[in-house]
């Protein structure tokens, strides 16, 4: 699915790690752990093909764009930007090739499920965090991206939001599509028993999240 | 006999008329650009690129006097050469493009003043910064219609990916390649408003049109598919209120039409119900 080699990045040309060789087959979940300034979320750009790599390659078996879809951390959205909740959603559908009928049935069944159909003629100022997350998750389940890039998810969601979630991320497993999430939630991901990809200046290492843990218990600060 | 007065001057002058539909045209299309130029946060940038065309337009009338088609083909080349160089510079240098257009519009606007002293012949730069509605010929008028509906035409087909790419640019470039295309047609709109506005009211005076009616509208709304008609409205409004206001108290056409868009945007602030100040609110007293 994806197959890193090689892989530098960073911001204004500094490799921010070692070189990175990695392997993701599809339908695999691994969440990125590592401290503040460790190039969790700017690995996700470069996956997603918003920023280039300072150096090595990316081959991957989806179309960038179209194949994928990222999810940003959600203070990069204005809350102040005059549309409903619905209308934001909706933006899940670009480049579906549904009928108008299969969407409104679509969008339906995805409000009900991320639990946002009372919410949905709301304006974006006025949701909470929480629910501005789960509208942006929800927008994500819209589309039919193979490789899913989600920078934070858990962010603002309370005990039955990071359920839906996680009942969610299960869900896309099981329909072979492939994940990748930045999370500080180390408890959350230990509990969750996945995959997951360490960054750190020393070096990046990919295991179970349990030995990652394990060999390093500093590593809990992440 | 109040209804009179509102429209005779319309029925009476062929020139009011075609102040009035040439004003009626810029404002639907120019206001709904302005209300994605603040959602963009590019709010001062209609006002660098209007410094932005002078250059081009001066060279126009160097070589080719007051020609229409020259005129607003010299107005294109610059404001999109000028837009295009500040995008090109932001890309390279990451310097962000308001930087790079605020330090590029005093040059475009110094190499206008200087091109058309070169030029010799007397145009009036004020005419060419502030205009003048009342002067719209036939020429001109059908120019701003035909600009009028291409820009609403092409601001209908890139409106979702644009409105996508204002809210959330990182999402779009994720699911498709079709953001920085809406962003170049978007600013292509702007320029193309700011051009053939400033053959009518005047270069800085079509940045109010296109602004002040935008910001007001944000005072009434938290819906885009109202927005963008109100501030439309709006602007109408404004001209036809304006010319009245300068035809009979026989004042610039131009200010009359930006001031009265002023006064309806700070009706708006103190009155609007989304964000205005009088706004019910609870208060926190301290003790």
């Amino acid at each position: 699915m994806i197959e890193c080699r090689e892989l530098q990045w960073g911001a204004g040309g500094r490799a921010l790690t070692p070189p990175l060789n990695l392997k993701l087959a599809a339908g695999s979940l691994t969440a990125v752990i590592g401290s503040n300034g460790s190039g969790k979320s700017s690995l996700l750009r470069v996956l997603a093909g918003l920023d280039r790599p300072l150096a090595g390659h990316i081959r991957m078996s989806v179309a960038r764009p179209g194949g994928v879809a990222y999810l940003p951390q959600q203070q990069q959205i204005d809350r102040q930007f005059p549309i409903r909740l619905l209308e934001l959603v909706r933006g899940g559908f670009w480049g579906s090739r549904l009928g108008r009928s299969e969407r409104q049935a679509r969008l339906r069944q995805v409000l009900a499920d991320w639990g946002l159909l009372d919410l949905q003629t709301q304006g974006l100022h006025a949701l909470s965090g929480g629910e501005l997350q789960r509208a942006l998750l929800a927008r994500m389940s819209l589309t039919d991206a193979q490789l899913l890039l989600l920078d934070e998810p858990e962010a603002a969601l309370d005990d039955s939001g990071v359920d839906l979630l996680w009942q969610h991320l299960r869900r896309w497993q099981q329909q072979g599509r492939t994940l990748v999430l930045v999370s500080h939630n180390l408890d959350s991901l230990l509990e969750k028993r996945c995959n997951a990809l360490r960054i750190a200046r020393s070096g990046c290492v990919a295991a179970p999240i349990n030995q990652l843990l394990d060999r390093d218990p500093l590593g809990r600060v992440a | 006999m109040t209804a009179d007065l509102l429209w005779s001057p319309f029925a009476e002058f062929a020139f009011m008329r075609r102040a009035l539909l040439g004003g009626v045209a810029l404002a639907c299309s120019a206001a709904p650009l302005g209300v994605f130029l603040i959602l963009r946060r590019m709010s001062l940038i209609g006002d660098a690129i209007a410094h932005g065309i002078l250059p081009g337009a001066a060279l126009a009338f160097w070589l080719f006097g007051l020609s229409l088609p020259a005129l607003t083909l010299g107005g294109l080349t610059a404001g999109l050469g000028m837009a295009g160089a500040a995008a090109w510079v932001s890309r390279r240098t990451g310097l962000r493009e308001d930087a790079s257009l605020a330090a590029l519009y005093p040059i475009s606007l110094a190499s206008g003043v200087l091109l058309l002293g070169l030029a010799g012949r007397k145009l009036d730069l004020l005419h060419l910064l502030f205009g003048s509605a009342l002067a719209v010929d036939a020429d001109t008028l059908s120019g701003m219609l035909a600009t009028a509906a291409f820009s609403l035409l092409v601001l209908a087909l890139i409106y979702r990916a644009l409105a996508l790419d204002s809210l959330d640019p990182l999402f779009l470039r994720s699911v498709s390649r079709i953001g920085p295309f809406a962003h170049a047609g978007f600013l292509t709109l702007v320029v193309l408003n700011l051009v053939i506005g400033f053959q009518a009211i005047g270069a800085l005076m079509v940045v109010g049109l296109m602004m002040l009616p935008a910001a007001a509208a944000r005072f009434w709304s938290r819906r885009l598919p109202v927005l963008l008609p109100l501030a439309a409205l709006l602007g109408a409004l404004c001209v036809w209120l304006g010319l009245l206001l300068s035809f009979y108290a026989s004042l610039p056409s131009g200010p009359c039409i930006v001031l009265l868009a002023g006064a309806f945007y700070l009706i708006s602030v103190v009155a609007g119900p989304v964000y205005g100040l009088l706004r019910s609110r609870a208060s926190i007293q301290t003790v």
